[in-house]
């Protein structure tokens, strides 16, 4: 089998081909978007603090339909109680439960992302400001937080009362720095259910174990 | 004939043509799936299949060398290599039309992944109940988009792709009175607010929100449930000097604008659209889920299709396995979030039905192929006994 001239050429001609990219400026006339619809707007309620230019008249809705780099360190495991119910995690969460009682539902999200993302005090008012609750100082860190000590991880755990749309709400949380990344554990939903379910959010927090 | 076309005859109806060429193919496939680990599965399908060479940069420089044939470039000669043999050695004889069919088959499959590679294009129709969209959106590719919205009734957009805005020159294009300068560009980066960030450096951002966001340059990401997040300082200059410098990134969410010479401008970076004739709202999302367990039974997006030029205005019931096909694009059930989102792959392929037409080829060839020797080997046996 012997290579002549001629198919050397063809072979730099698809070579050539083969550096073309798609580089092409386009202009075009485009219909203006549609209103944005109101549900799924709280879809990215716990992404970390970042811009959100939105907020005047979509919170939530900008962060909703745009990629969060979430984390790439080591998985963080837990066992939750038997009465909590796995929900799909969706494009940002590791863990997703539904936790029910009296009638009424709390969310239980698990994120993570890269680096510190803010933060400690700045997640935490972040958390503040979903409840109406005004910004905790830094001095103000030590007295609103307990520290955890959870196989080898240090976590930083919250319970936040406050309002949402005029409705008693709490969030019970923890930050947990692993690695390079930081995980959010939080339970929000009606103030009664949620702290009648903070033993067992406690107990659960327990359980959290790096991989 | 002369001794050069014997020469190429002779390279290209070659068994051991065909035999390098599986080998090298071989090779290819193993080394692409090592690679996946770093780079993802669209990464190693760009770099060693969807082209002719597998390109390595020179260490220390940003020149590419070609290393290793490519996809393309063994595929496309395997399918020159079966048609040459095919027709130097075509000889109508009905105990070959099994072999044949065969290989009729073979060289539609490969012709149809080269038009797939080609010509297919996939973008994401992401909604929310009560969304209407006319437009889909690319998964990874992503755009700096120049809007002038000065009309009530329409946008004029320029669509800059990124691989211009990685060159980070100036460009200047008739649409736009003013030159796009891109001061730097990050292929993945996370953005945090300027207070919240501590020792971050200065912004370079002028204008809109960036002054007040501190960028934070990350290394790309190739797992597949990751996407990266590009993020740019755009300067924009118009005849009498800068007008400013914009930090833009998909993460913005909503774009910035800006007033000149009386028309008002968007800038933004976002995932590239795909504009359609024609609106999908979504009615109603299900998922239901095998009793007691978080195992997905099925899902399913009831979207009303409304088109602009036709009158058509229908609703269609989108599940797994049974997409919508319209305007040559078909609409399938990929994904979702929550309750009340749905997430449908958009494909355009215009060669999809050659897949079946192969496979179908090849069944029946081999059929054929065995029935002609059992039938020989049945008459053989009862011509002995």
């Amino acid at each position: 089998m012997c290579l002549h001239p001629p198919v050397f050429a063809a072979f730099s001609l698809l070579l050539l081909l083969g550096g073309c990219k798609d580089r092409e400026i386009t202009a075009y006339r485009a219909p203006k978007d549609p209103p944005p619809a109101m549900s799924g707007a709280l879809a990215a309620e716990n992404s970390p603090p970042g811009p959100n230019p939105a907020q005047p008249n979509s919170p939530g809705q900008a962060m909703a339909s745009t990629p969060v780099p979430t984390a790439s360190g080591t998985d963080l495991t837990w066992s939750a109680p038997a009465t909590w119910t796995a929900k799909p995690n969706g494009a940002m969460r590791k863990g997703s439960f539904s936790v029910k009682g009296e009638g009424a539902e709390a969310d239980l999200s698990i994120t993570a992302f890269p680096g510190s993302t803010g933060g400690l005090l700045a997640n935490l008012n972040r958390w503040r400001g979903q409840l109406g609750l005004a910004p905790l100082g830094e001095n103000e860190l030590d007295t609103n937080s307990v520290h955890l000590d959870v196989a080898g991880l240090q976590l930083v755990s919250v319970d936040f009362a406050g309002n949402t749309g005029g409705k008693p709400t709490r969030i019970l949380g923890a930050i947990v720095p692993n690695g390079s990344d930081t995980w959010f554990f939080k339970l929000m939903g009606p103030d009664t259910l949620v702290a009648n379910e903070k033993p067992a959010f406690l107990e659960f927090l327990r359980t959290i174990r790096s991989r | 004939m002369t001794p050069i076309t014997k020469q190429f005859r002779d390279f290209f109806v070659s068994l051991k043509l065909t035999v390098v060429l599986i080998a090298l193919s071989i090779i290819l496939i193993f080394w692409a799936t090592l690679a996946q680990v770093h780079l993802g599965i669209w990464g190693v399908q760009e770099k060693f299949f969807h082209a002719f060479f597998v390109l390595e940069k020179i260490p220390g420089t940003d020149v590419p060398l070609p290393v290793f044939p490519g996809g393309y470039f063994l595929g496309g000669l395997l399918l020159l290599n079966l048609l040459a043999a095919h027709i130097y050695r075509f000889k109508l004889e009905w105990r070959k039309t099994g072999i044949q069919l065969t290989h009729l088959g073979v060289i539609l499959l490969l012709i149809g992944e080269l038009l797939t590679g080609l010509f297919q294009k996939e973008s994401q129709l992401r909604l929310d109940e009560g969304e209407s969209k006319n437009y889909s959106e690319s998964d990874r590719i992503i755009e700096l988009a120049l809007l002038d919205t000065t009309d009530p009734n329409f946008n004029e957009v320029v669509a800059i792709p990124e691989a211009v805005l990685g060159d980070g020159e100036s460009l200047q294009h008739p649409k736009l009175p003013f030159q796009v300068r891109v001061q730097n560009y990050y292929p993945n980066a996370m953005l945090q607010r300027r207070d919240q960030a501590a020792n971050s450096p200065p912004a370079i951002a002028t204008s809109g929100i960036g002054p007040q966001v501190a960028l934070i340059p990350l290394p790309l990401t190739y797992k597949p449930n990751e996407r990266n997040a590009p993020a740019a300082n755009i300067e924009l200059i118009g005849p009498e000097g800068s007008l400013g410098t914009w930090l833009v990134s998909p993460l913005l969410g909503m774009p910035q604008t800006l007033t000149y010479q009386g028309r008002t401008w968007e800038i933004t970076l976002r995932f590239k659209r795909f504009y359609r004739p024609f609106a999908l709202t979504l009615l109603k999302f299900t998922h239901e889920k095998y009793a007691g367990t978080e195992i997905p039974k099925n899902f399913a997006s009831r979207v009303r299709l409304k088109a602009d030029d036709t009158h058509e205005d229908r609703e269609v019931l989108i599940y797994m396995n049974n997409p919508l096909r319209y305007a040559g694009l078909t609409f399938y059930q990929a994904s979702f979030e929550g309750d009340h989102t749905t997430i449908l792959q958009v494909v355009r392929n215009p060669s999809w039905v050659l897949p079946y037409v192969s496979c179908i080829l090849m069944a029946l060839g081999l059929l054929t192929q065995f029935g002609i020797h059992l039938v020989g080997f049945i008459r053989r046996r009862s011509a002995k006994t």
